[in-house]
């Protein structure tokens, strides 16, 4: 009976956090759907749901039929671009990296654990600037490149840290047997190393593409070329005019939302067991 | 199949050094083993051998050539670890084909090569399936057959039985000591069990803090032991040793302790030197009250076969293997009558044999 009452108690208490917190979480969205699916006059009208709901949003969007919107597609192709550009370069700085660090045990491998973990102690908001001077010295504004490199520059060291706790699980007489068998370190990395890290590569891919994907400072910054913005920064610029198309900006936002969400939906038994690999000592 | 020579071998990490000039021969086909409490040295012994640690000092020879600056996959040896090491995300097939697919050999002869390791090792219905979805004793036979099918010049195991159950591990023991029988493959095994070294050795090489104790086959490290280290390491039960003081009597010397007499045959040594005196559970017989030396029984502990006692004498505790059963009961008075050609003494200074 006490077990009981206890366990009605925690179930209780979880509860007390789990609402709020889901709360908090799903108004801001609905909202956004509301607007979305609001004909324009009835957007801000305060209702649950609206009395006309209406696709008519969306086919605006699709269609481009609106000034802000003229490069939709265009700009959702750069963020596209951009965020896989970003994952896959991620994935093969940090999955390289852990390797020879973890694996290969080179020279200066503390060294550079060590600075990627200090780098997470300066936010991004504080290297927008000599970014910007950096990438205007190399010609790379405007260009998506420059967002590309920044957004890798900005996700590497996590995903460096997080391969390389995960490559430290692996057993180590695995390397030793390989090398017996007559592998070379390439081979080792190719053959026995990448199929066993595709939990944590999954993981550490997803988190960098959302990461450049989800980007708006270092965008704003880079990129100003209509047709070369992504779509989160041209998300920005429909506040520009004091009459904001708020029902269109909302559907777009919320086909923006889209992708990341399906992604992480797709990957997320890998995104809990990849990105706390190596959390804990075994 | 090729012989292996290690020369005033030595290791050092920074400034410890762990081996300290280790030589011997192992001549083709023989099945060395490499014995010794943990942190004597062993393991790292095999892994120089093997390529996987730097040798500081001194070189060793695989078929009469210097393999020192040799990397692993050029000296020809296959290891099995002690904890298998398979390949998790292989087949056994695939496991077992890893190292010739890396060289580059013939598909048919790779697969002919594989089938005949697995019908060896009776792994015929397992190549399909992945590490994770075989027993333990499955895949150390694994790990073994993917040693064979290198059909290398030596063969390396690292505690290879050293994650199994008891009973498999005597399975096993017999299974690998049957397949060098076979292959006749020239084989370093390294344990810290006796046992196994006993068993499955042609010649045991007893190291301890990184020297070589002893080498012998298995009968001449335990009949007649070389220092008092080898002696109370070699055996099971482990040999009764206790301090004494050696006398000449009559062409017979005795040893004086635990206020007793002790026979030890005739043998060299001083009189009045101060020895450890030692004796083989099963080398102590069971007498009537009076005759030998005078006992107490503390413990009985029958195991069918075999029945071991311990026994007081003084302030020193022996055991007693006897081999058939007794009536002997705790508390009762005994006598112990020994062979004195079955005792071993040993110098209290270094530790040496005293014959």
């Amino acid at each position: 009976m006490t077990l009981k009452w206890r366990d009605v108690t925690t179930e209780a208490k979880l509860l007390l956090v789990g609402i709020p917190v889901l709360l908090w979480t799903i108004i801001p969205v609905y909202h956004m759907f509301l607007f979305a699916i609001s004909p324009r006059d009835q957007a801000t009208s305060g209702r649950l749901w609206p009395k006309e709901p209406t696709l008519q949003n969306f086919n605006h969007v699709f269609e481009q039929k609106h000034f802000y919107l003229n490069h939709f597609w265009l700009q959702l192709g750069n963020s596209l671009w951009i965020a896989v550009a970003v994952g896959v370069l991620t994935l093969f700085i940090a999955t390289t990296a852990a390797f020879a660090i973890s694996r290969l045990k080179v020279k200066g491998g503390r060294t550079v654990m060590n600075l990627a973990l200090f780098t997470y102690f300066i936010p991004a908001a504080f290297l927008a600037v000599p970014m910007y001077k950096t990438m205007a010295t190399y010609g790379l504004l405007n260009n998506r490149w420059s967002l590309v490199l920044a957004m890798v520059t900005i996700a590497s060291p996590y995903c460096i840290w997080v391969l390389k706790q995960a490559s430290d699980k692996l057993p180590w007489e695995l390397d030793e047997a390989a090398r017996i068998d007559g592998a070379t370190p390439l081979q080792l990395f190719r053959l026995v190393y990448l199929p066993l890290m595709v939990p944590s590569l999954v993981a550490v891919g997803t988190y960098s593409l959302l990461l450049a994907w989800n980007e708006y400072l270092y965008g704003f910054l880079l990129l100003s070329n209509e047709k070369h913005l992504t779509l989160a920064v041209a998300l920005g610029n429909f506040l520009a005019a004091d009459d904001s198309p708020w029902e269109l900006l909302m559907a777009t936002g919320f086909i923006y939302a889209l992708p990341p969400a399906a992604i992480y939906y797709a990957f997320k038994r890998y995104m809990v067991s990849g990105l706390t690999a190596g959390a804990v000592k075994s | 199949m090729a012989s292996v020579s290690f020369r005033n071998i030595q290791k050092a990490y920074g400034k410890v050094k762990v081996i300290h000039g280790i030589g011997f021969d192992i001549t083709d086909g023989e099945f060395v083993v490499l014995v010794g409490p943990s942190g004597c040295g062993k393991s790292t012994l095999l892994r120089m051998l093997a390529g996987l640690e730097e040798i500081t000092g001194g070189e060793i020879l695989i078929d009469g050539k210097v393999v020192n600056d040799l990397e692993s996959k050029d000296r020809d040896i296959a290891m099995v670890f002690q904890s298998y090491a398979l390949y998790p995300h292989m087949t056994v097939r695939d496991n077992m084909a890893f190292s010739l697919k890396l060289r580059k050999a013939d598909a048919a002869q790779t697969s002919k090569r594989v089938a005949d390791a697995a019908r060896i090792l009776n792994l015929d219905a397992l190549l399909d399936r992945y590490p994770r979805e075989l027993s333990g004793g499955q895949r150390q036979r694994v790990a073994m057959g993917r040693a064979i099918v290198r059909d290398p010049k030596v063969f390396l195991f690292d505690e290879p039985l050293s994650n199994l159950d008891a009973k498999l591990r005597v399975a096993m023991r017999a299974e690998i000591k049957a397949l060098h029988q076979r292959l006749k493959t020239t084989t370093v095994y390294v344990t810290h069990d006796q046992i196994e070294a006993m068993t499955m050795a042609d010649r045991i090489v007893v190291m301890h803090d990184g020297i070589i104790e002893q080498i012998g086959t298995p009968l001449e490290l335990f009949d007649r032991p070389g220092n008092l280290f080898v002696a109370q390491f070699i055996g099971s039960p482990a040999m009764n040793v206790f301090k004494g003081t050696l006398r000449h009597r009559d062409g017979q010397s005795v040893v004086e302790a635990q206020g007793g007499t002790w026979p030890a045959g005739p043998v060299r040594g001083r009189d009045g030197q101060t020895v450890h005196y030692g004796i083989r559970p099963g080398d102590l017989g069971l007498g009537s009250a009076g005759q030998g030396t005078a006992a107490k029984v503390v413990v009985v502990e029958p195991t069918g076969a075999e029945t071991e006692l311990v026994l007081e004498v003084g302030s020193e505790q022996l055991i007693m293997v006897l081999h058939g059963r007794t009536a002997a009961q705790p508390d009762d008075r005994v006598g112990l009558v020994i062979d004195g050609r079955k005792a071993h003494l040993f110098d209290d200074g270094n530790g040496q044999r005293i014959d």
